[in-house]
């Protein structure tokens, strides 16, 4: 094997054995692994014990211990309310967040295919840009009601902004050397786009994407709480209206771990489309 | 016999912006009325001060910018555009970072048939790997650029511009930013391809020991405006073949001509200026 350029693999080769490296590797993932874990079940044990043993019995009431929420949870579950609400927000952030990517991605490769289009649209991008997508909440309620309309147009609205952001910025970002080397290479000027400028603006275009996803979803949520009749916003509204806190608390849990999951998958997702890049060390 | 590459008094001006104010269009003079005849099969090495024009001069032959004016000609034709008889070897290396070693050289196979057939995608892989070999890149097919050294991505760019076999290669300063070593090394094995295959190369570099190294002939440009100093005829037959040519007498004294007219050309240009 010529390992040569791969930094570190080089002193390996100068080390008798393999065995105490691979071991010592091991250990040290595990070390990270229980290190970076450690603030978490610290946390969990926090909110575990702090209610029982700090908290007076009153204002216990709004801060359950994390067992009593994972009862509730695990309720929820056996009765189907987690969920139908769960798939009712995922429905919505998944039609949302597929308009979004289709619309920002077109749109991004054409605002930065034709200079006109782009000086004429960035000023008004650039406003809607900076407007909150959750100050226009009202708006959308007002204008598309409570439905699922409103629903996945705000979502759609929040997840675009990055992704066309994103994708222009990726076409913008094509080195101009790579396109002098591809057309002595033999592409015309017709085929420049799909062999140079779309390969070379992936990367950018899914950390756009990635972006997108995360604000769908923290979107999502909000207008759920607004106004709807499923979804984990609605369930979390819902169960503080009716005083069915640990089922509250049960709902924020799960929207956190669905975050986790989606930025997880669009993170894998990024690195799979960007694995020719250099590792920012 | 029609040259190779002819040049017929070609300039070269690029529009600027001039002094402070940004509204005030100038011209700067890159080349000025520049004539050279390479022949088939020449190793020409084009030496000049930074900015003098080389890689001006270079985008001209690729046919990446068309002259202002003067006319740019390949077997007695003007040219029109980049083409299949020129391959460019960039100064920094310009592959496409999201294909891997293998897949760079396949990619001016997949743009335009070669030798008038369009190969299959198993005769493009076979080519590559061939030209691979050829610049010493074997077993190195898949990695991706940022994964090579500057040496190998060089290589690879070299393989890259050799793989649908132009009959001229134009080279910007191919091995600049390399260490001595690897540049040695790579002059060497430039030299090698270059009698393997005949073809006729363009070397651009602003190392005068290189030049006079791989060039059967050294061009000199001055520098701005970029005008042809001199072209100096190299008699160094052992050129690559091992030993050590550059304390070879003959060596010395061309490095020293080509280095005068290089400096002669700086202190024309103080004179003019102290003039004007
Ligand atoms: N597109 C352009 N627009 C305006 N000026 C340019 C352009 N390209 C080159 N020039 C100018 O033309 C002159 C010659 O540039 P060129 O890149 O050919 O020099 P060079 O000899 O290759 O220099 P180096 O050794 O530093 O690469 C420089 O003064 C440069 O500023
Ligand atoms: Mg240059």
């Amino acid at each position: 094997m010529s390992a040569a350029v791969v930094t570190g693999a080089a002193t390996a080769a100068s080390r008798p054995a393999a065995l105490p490296r691979l071991a010592r590797r091991v250990g040290r993932t595990a070390g990270r692994t229980v290190w970076g874990s450690a603030a978490i079940v610290l946390f969990l044990a926090v909110w575990e014990f702090a209610p029982t043993f700090l908290l007076t019995p009153a204002t216990r009431v709004f801060l359950p211990p994390l067992h009593v929420v994972l009862a509730a949870g695990w309720q929820l579950t056996l009765d189907g309310q987690l969920e139908s609400n769960i798939a009712a927000s995922l429905s919505r952030a998944a039609s949302g967040f597929a308009i979004a990517v289709v619309v920002g991605v077109a749109a991004g490769l054409l605002i930065a295919s034709y200079r006109r289009l782009d000086a004429f649209l960035s000023p008004l991008l650039e406003l809607f840009r900076n407007t909150a997508a959750l100050a226009l909440l009202p708006v959308f309620t007002l204008l598309l009601g409570i439905g699922e309309t409103s629903k996945i147009t705000m979502v759609a609205y929040a997840a675009f902004f990055p992704i066309l952001l994103n994708t222009i910025a990726g076409v913008r970002g094509v080195d101009p050397l790579l396109i002098r080397a591809a057309r002595t290479l033999g592409v015309g000027r017709a085929r420049l786009f799909a062999k140079v400028v779309l390969p070379a603006a992936v990367p950018t275009v899914f950390t756009g994407i990635r972006m997108g996803g995360a604000a769908s979803i923290l979107v999502l949520v909000a207008a759920e709480m607004v106004g709807a009749k499923a979804g984990l916003g609605f369930l979390i509204v819902n169960a503080q209206n009716s005083f069915l806190i640990p089922d509250m608390y049960a709902g924020i849990l799960a929207i956190a771990l669905i975050g986790l999951a989606v930025n997880g998958l669009l993170v894998a997702l990024e690195r799979r489309f960007s694995r020719w890049r250099a590792p920012a060390v | 016999m029609t040259p190779k590459i002819s040049l017929r008094n070609v300039t070269k001006r690029f529009p600027v912006r001039s002094g402070a104010d940004a509204s005030a269009q100038g011209t700067l003079t890159a080349l000025d009325d520049v004539s050279i005849d390479v022949p088939p099969g020449d190793f020409l090495a084009l030496v000049g001060p930074s900015g003098s024009g080389k890689t001006t001069l270079l985008d001209l032959l690729a046919g990446l910018t068309e002259p202002t004016s003067g006319a740019v000609l390949v077997d007695g034709t003007p040219i029109t555009g980049p083409g299949q008889d020129r391959g460019v070897v960039f100064q920094q290396y310009a592959l496409f970072p999201w294909r891997t070693a293998l897949a760079n050289v396949t990619f001016p196979l997949e743009n335009r048939p070669v030798g008038g057939v369009r190969l299959t995608r198993a005769q493009r892989v076979q080519r590559a790997r061939e030209h691979l070999e050829l610049v010493g890149l074997r077993g190195f097919e898949d990695r991706y650029p940022h994964e090579l050294s500057g040496g190998m991505k060089q290589r690879v760019a070299i393989a890259r511009s050799l793989a649908y076999r132009p009959d001229i290669l134009l080279m910007d300063e191919p091995f600049g930013a390399l260490d001595a070593q690897t540049r040695e090394q790579l002059q060497d094995e430039l030299l090698r391809i270059w009698r393997a295959t005949g073809t006729t190369i363009l070397f651009i570099t602003h190392d005068i020991d290189e030049a006079v190294y791989l060039g059967t002939r050294v061009a000199v440009l001055s520098a701005r405006p970029g005008r042809l100093q001199a072209v100096v005829e190299t008699e160094l037959p052992h050129r690559g073949h091992g030993g050590d040519i550059r304390s070879d007498p003959r060596f010395v004294r061309l490095r020293h001509e080509v280095w005068s007219l290089l400096h002669g050309g700086d202190r024309l240009v103080a004179e003019e200026r102290a003039v004007a």
